[in-house]
């Protein structure tokens, strides 16, 4: 029985390096990907697997070729789109072309017959189950992003109000820069009063926008999870009110200490002469005590009482 | 040469002394003024009567019992059950509708002040925003502290202490009236909308309780509407077994804690106790839970989730993030220890104040303004904090409802705002689930501190409030505090996470400050929905109970105590072996013949001065042994038995007169309970005063009677355990001797130095 198992156990490193090297040698002769099944198949074959073994089909084979080069392609776009954010605006293509490719695993039950299905033998054939678990991590990402926020209802490009406020933003970048062009770079800080002139308008449009856009969602959305924006336009906002109140020290609000503790001394101070003029002025209450009826008022008791004892 | 200061052979008061002294001269010189002094807590309030939760066994009822056959009682037990579900059902509803006004006008209320605050950072003029929160507050609070001061001042305060009187046995007046009721629940709505520091939780105990009462009588006196049904539960017997149902209600919708329902009801008022009882309210409570949480689903737009089964709800405590280990369990104890402490002091200030309050703020339109100074003061303090405080955290979604920017970059909020420019509950909830960071230290302590005052000033207002929220919340602020000092220590071990301490906080100052063992550990455990977390709560609320007691009393003790109500306690104080029932006991003892004449009993009940509720009925027989009459006791009759007897007009010569007289029957003692009509509003006629009355019928012929030997522990067991009302004390010949009542047990306490006796007082 052992030498059948090693027989087994071998190949596979084998194929995996014979994967990683076709992959990257993969030619433009046809589609890739079918090339890429054909050559696996042949792989297969030749590393001496009982051929009336039906591992994989041909078509479901190709799907899951297909798959993995979505994924890799989705997998690099968010990568790179990492810092400053741009995951919504750039990776809705491959992530909407990604789903459709697990989509189309996933259906391919009706059109083979009952022993070969790509679902059962791609998804929950093996413990790993990694097409399943990629596929939920990419969903679990773009949720997390709140992407679907930010995008048309067929999520086929960005929504109107994403463009409006990207816009926005992007002129108020322009208008710092503009701006901060006109004094060197190594002014000290607090020194920024032309950028907070110049840019209040679009810096306040753009703040008024983001909070509408935020009002608009709490009152659309229904549960807690929706009440986010879409990252993209949450890090845009961070960035822009990161850089005019904390580094052009822009937003100073005019704090009014002396009212504020004026009236709050005399809100304090009330209670103290409540007390004081009800301890003087208000007449304390008395209780009257009543006369318990007890045995020692009865003569007549205490006298038996004094008999036996 | 035997005097009667020697025959006393316990410490008295000063005053007391006195009275004794000059008792001699008093049946020959009137008293020349009635002994007055300042309100004390050892005294007796004349104003509390006992509840009868003992039947009067007499004839009628005999009878009626005896018509009743097998299958009619299996109906009053479909009865009770029916009751208990609608107490369940309506208890709920309460609450939903509680909890539901409450968000929207403090929601309102919030979102109009943050506006105002939002534009006058800009432009300047904070002060007007801190006018306005202040006055905002002081007028809500103002509408809710009117109420409870002119309409039904008894809907004050969390309305435990009443409840756990009246489960004791003593008749707190209007307590459980439907007025009293719709006051509460207004009152709680406005009280807490006015930003004060207080809870909605404590109140539901009490809203659950009337609405018991009242159902299970079928029908409201305030409205004057009579059902007709549930007939057979009018009298207190009954009516004690429903209300105690009601209170598990009202603890399991408050806290989403049906089994700590049962057992607060079962800690707090169960000297009568039995399977079927308990059964009973298990089930109201369940009810209870139930309905609030499928009402509040639906409103929250989630039907059928069922995710709010209580008015607070901590939020889910995971067992990977949020467990402990072994080694945390001293750690928990020391924690106990603190909230001990500060239960201790909090209840310290709180009967300083309460002492002043009762002395000097009695009239209802001072404790009104009072309220209001509170509310006002409560809003300056919440604003002043936040104005000076410079802990700014970055916005996070939604999770903070609504985030005062103020002096923060744009983006953040201040987070001492989310401590105090909220509702208690959400601050609690909070405080146990943001994530570490959220609050720096200093915040926290500042927090605490003012909050502490703030909650301690504002129990015992004349407003109707809980204080079960803002323990909890003290409670959690500086729990969360100890444990980021702790994970400061220990250099970041990942074990201290500042939401589990948070938690161990507030149980720790709630059990320091009402003194709840089992009901409570049973009740935080099911609002965290964890059951592992049952045993540090468990040492978390003992040693802080433990540490308490050794200073002052619980909370709720304390102000039963101030309120001089009769309580009894579950065993007599364990000194007074020595006393017997003689020296308990009053004498002489007005009694009634079997045979009396009406006039007899018009003037004894008339007698201002002898307020008395129940009369030994005694009849004269020649005695065998020695010459001359003794008067056996034959029976027990209540004051309101005989003025149901005066007003149907039951004499011995009617009864020969007309032939269509119509034989009274129990119905007609039960329509007039509870509210017997005073003995004024019944015209009695020259000629009929000398008819004579037959009590025989009526009286209860077995009354319970004590030997004078019987020691006070015995009298009281007997008296406790039955709940009674009178026990006659006889001789050997079976002359009534003397009568002890509730205040004559009552009176006796073990103090500091030993044991004391309180007097009685008109209140």
């Amino acid at each position: 029985m052992a030498p059948p198992r090693c027989l087994c156990r071998a190949p596979l490193p084998a194929l995996a390096l014979a994967l990683l090297g076709l992959a990257s040698a993969a030619g433009p002769r046809q589609t890739p990907a079918l090339e890429l099944a054909q050559e696996l198949a042949e792989e297969l074959w030749s590393a001496g697997l009982p051929g009336d073994l039906p591992e994989l089909e041909p078509e479901c084979r190709s799907l899951l070729a297909a798959f993995a080069e979505g994924s890799a392609a989705l997998t690099g776009c968010l990568g790179r789109r990492a810092r400053p954010v741009r995951l919504c605006q750039g990776c809705h293509g491959p992530y909407r072309r990604l789903l459709a490719q697990y989509g189309s695993i996933a259906r391919a039950v009706g059109n083979s017959s009952e022993s070969h299905n790509c679902a059962k033998s791609i998804l929950t054939s093996d413990r790993l189950q990694i097409v399943v678990t990629l596929s939920e991590f990419f969903n679990e990402t773009w949720e997390a992003a709140n992407c679907a926020n930010c995008l048309k209802n067929n999520s086929e490009g960005l929504s109107n109000s994403t463009e409006e406020f990207l816009d926005l933003f992007n002129k108020s970048l322009t208008c710092f820069e503009h701006n901060l062009q006109g004094q060197g770079i190594d002014l000290s800080p607090n020194n920024y009063t032309e950028v907070c002139k110049n840019c209040n308008e679009t810096y306040t449009k753009l703040n008024d926008l983001y909070n509408h856009l935020q009002r608009l969602n709490r009152q659309g959305g229904e549960s807690a999870h929706s009440a986010h924006l879409c990252i993209d336009v949450e890090d845009a906002m961070n960035i822009t009110r990161k850089l005019w109140s904390r580094t052009f020290n822009c937003s100073l609000p005019c704090s009014d200490t002396v009212p504020v503790i004026a009236v709050s001394s005399f809100i304090l101070f009330l209670p103290i002469v409540f007390y004081l003029s009800s301890f003087l002025h208000s007449k304390q209450k008395k209780r009257i005590l009543i006369l318990p009826k007890r045995i020692q008022s009865n003569a007549n008791l205490v006298n038996i009482q004094e008999k036996y004892s | 040469q035997f005097t009667p200061s020697s025959f006393l052979r316990i410490g008295q008061l000063s005053n007391v002394d006195l009275n004794e002294d000059t008792h001699e001269l008093e049946t020959e010189v009137p008293r020349q003024r009635p002994n007055e002094i300042p309100h004390n807590e050892k005294l007796l309030s004349l104003k509390y009567e006992s509840l009868d939760y003992d039947n009067s066994e007499n004839q009628l009822f005999l009878e009626e019992e005896r018509r009743i056959n097998h299958a009619a009682f299996r109906t009053v037990e479909i009865k009770r059950w029916v009751i208990c579900a609608m107490i369940g059902i309506l208890t709920g509803l309460v609450a939903c509708f509680i909890d539901i006004v409450v968000e929207n006008l403090a929601g309102l209320k919030y979102r109009v002040v943050k506006d105002n605050i939002d534009k006058f950072t800009a432009k300047g003029g904070l002060s007007f925003s801190l006018l306005l929160w202040a006055t905002l507050n002081a007028s809500v609070v103002m509408v809710g502290s009117l109420i409870v001061a002119f309409i039904e001042p008894v809907a004050a305060g969390s309305g435990i202490p009443q409840i756990k009187c009246y489960l004791n046995g003593v008749k707190i007046p209007h307590v459980v009236r439907l007025k009293t009721l719709v006051i509460k629940v207004c009152g709680v709505i406005l009280s807490v909308v006015g930003g004060l520091a207080v809870g909605k939780e404590g109140p539901m105990i009490h809203s659950g309780s009337v609405i018991a009462a009242g159902i299970s009588q079928g029908r409201s006196t305030s409205l004057k509407r009579d059902f007709k049904i549930f007939e057979y539960f009018r009298r207190d017997t009954e009516k004690r077994d429903f209300v105690s149902a009601g209170a598990a209600a009202g603890v399991s919708a408050a806290f989403g804690a049906p089994v700590g329902g049962v057992l607060f009801s079962l800690e707090e008022g169960a000297s009568f106790w039995n399977q079927f009882l308990t059964w009973r309210i298990f089930f109201a409570s369940m009810i209870s839970t139930f309905t609030l949480n499928s009402v509040l689903s639906v409103y929250h737009g989630n039907a059928w989730d069922l995710s709010s089964p209580g008015l607070i709800n901590f939020g889910r405590f995971d067992s990977e993030k949020m467990g402990y280990t072994i080694q945390e369990i001293p750690i928990f104890i020391f924690m106990g220890v603190v909230g001990g402490i500060l239960g201790a002091l909090f209840n310290a200030l709180n009967y300083w104040l309460t002492m002043f309050r009762i002395r000097y703020i009695h009239r209802p339109c001072l404790q009104v303004v009072e309220a209001m100074l509170v509310a006002a003061v409560t809003a300056t303090v919440g604003f002043v904090m936040i104005y000076c405080s410079r802990d700014c955290q970055p916005i996070q979604g939604s999770s903070v409802a609504y985030p005062l920017q103020l002096f923060c970059a744009d983006g953040e909020y201040n987070s001492m705002a989310t401590a105090f420019f909220n509702t208690p509950e959400k601050s609690v909830v909070n405080l146990f689930h943001d994530p570490p960071g959220s609050y720096n230290p200093m915040t926290l302590g500042m927090f605490t501190l003012m909050y502490f005052f703030l909650a301690c000033w504002t129990y015992g207002l004349t407003v109707s409030a809980g204080v079960f929220i803002p323990s909890l919340l003290i409670g959690a602020a500086w729990g969360r505090l100890f444990g980021i000092s702790l994970s400061y220590l220990t250099k970041g071990s990942i074990w201290a996470d500042p939401g589990k301490y948070a938690l161990m906080g507030a149980a720790a100052q709630l059990g320091g400050i009402v003194r709840m063992t089992l009901s409570l550990t049973v009740i935080m455990m099911e609002a965290t929905g964890n059951v592992t977390y049952g045993f540090p709560i468990m040492l978390v609320l003992m040693t802080a109970k433990i540490v308490g007691d050794y200073f002052v009393e619980g909370l709720y003790d304390m102000h039963i105590q101030l309120q001089s109500v009769p309580f009894l306690h579950w065993e007599a104080p364990v000194t007074s072996h020595s006393l017997t029932a003689r020296e308990v006991m009053s004498t002489p003892v007005t009694c009634l013949r079997r045979i009396e004449r009406v006039g007899t009993v018009v003037d004894i009940l008339s007698d201002t001065s002898s307020n008395h509720n129940g009369f030994p009925v005694v009849e004269s027989n020649p005695d065998t042994t020695q010459a001359g009459w003794v008067a056996g006791l034959r029976g027990l009759i209540l004051r309101s038995q005989l003025i149901v007897l005066l007003k149907h007009k039951v004499f011995v010569e009617r009864a020969n007169l007309s032939l269509v007289q119509r034989r009274l029957k129990l119905k007609d003692f039960r329509d007039a309970y509870p509210r017997f009509p005073p003995i004024q509003s019944i015209h009695v006629s020259q000629d009929e005063r000398e008819c004579m009355i037959d009590l025989s019928e009526f009286m209860n012929p077995s009354p319970y009677t004590v030997p004078q030997e019987a020691s006070l522990p015995r009298v009281f067991k007997l008296f406790r355990a039955l709940g009674l009302r009178h026990l006659v004390v006889v001789d050997n010949r079976n002359e009534v001797v003397g009568m002890v009542t509730r205040k004559d047990l009552a009176r006796y306490r073990l103090g500091k130095e030993g044991l004391e006796e309180l007097s009685l007082a008109q209140t």
